[in-house]
């Protein structure tokens, strides 16, 4: 894998990063910023398993498998409280 | 990658402080669950992958589920 192609991921991903971020930041009602947190949750793991093909360690896989799962399962929680179930 | 890091470092920091000024508490706890992700990241990024893993568990799944209940309990909005 090229230097180049390292670097236009990342980038990418950093900017997708930081426009969830924002929209976390404006969002006016909480369903907005769970929406923004669940979409830089799977941009964030894309970056997991990206940085664990660029270092070469397939360990690192795993900490992406638990964080998607987990990710889910909170919310999961959230999305329950705005509809009033729990 | 010294400047990714130091992109999340910053929206670590401003989400903190978002989390900090929030008067909806629902909003807050959704700040602090991206705070935690991004702590995660961070860790990962320093080769330490069984921390993340656990920082991922705690933080995502666990803080969140216990702040939900706790609001339920008590009241959403901060005066």
């Amino acid at each position: 894998m090229s230097e180049t192609t390292v670097l236009v991921f990342l980038a990418v991903i950093c900017t997708g990063i930081f426009i969830c971020f924002l929209r976390m930041l404006k969002g006016p009602t909480a369903s907005d910023r769970a929406v923004a947190v669940d979409t830089m949750t799977t941009t964030v793991v894309a970056l997991l398993v990206f940085l664990g093909f660029v270092f070469q360690r397939y360990v690192y896989l795993d900490v992406a498998l638990v964080y998607s799962l987990l990710a889910f399962l909170g919310l999961v929680a959230i999305a329950r409280f705005l509809e009033g179930g729990i | 990658m010294i400047l990714v890091v130091s992109l999340l470092v910053l929206v670590m920091l401003l989400a903190a402080i978002a989390a900090f000024f929030f008067k909806d508490l629902m909003s807050a706890v959704i700040a602090a669950c991206m705070v935690s992700l991004i702590a995660s990241i961070l860790f990962y990024f320093l080769q330490a992958p069984d921390v993340a893993m656990a920082e991922a568990s705690i933080g995502a799944a666990l803080v969140t589920a216990v702040f939900i209940v706790a609001i339920r309990r008590t009241e959403r909005y901060e005066k």
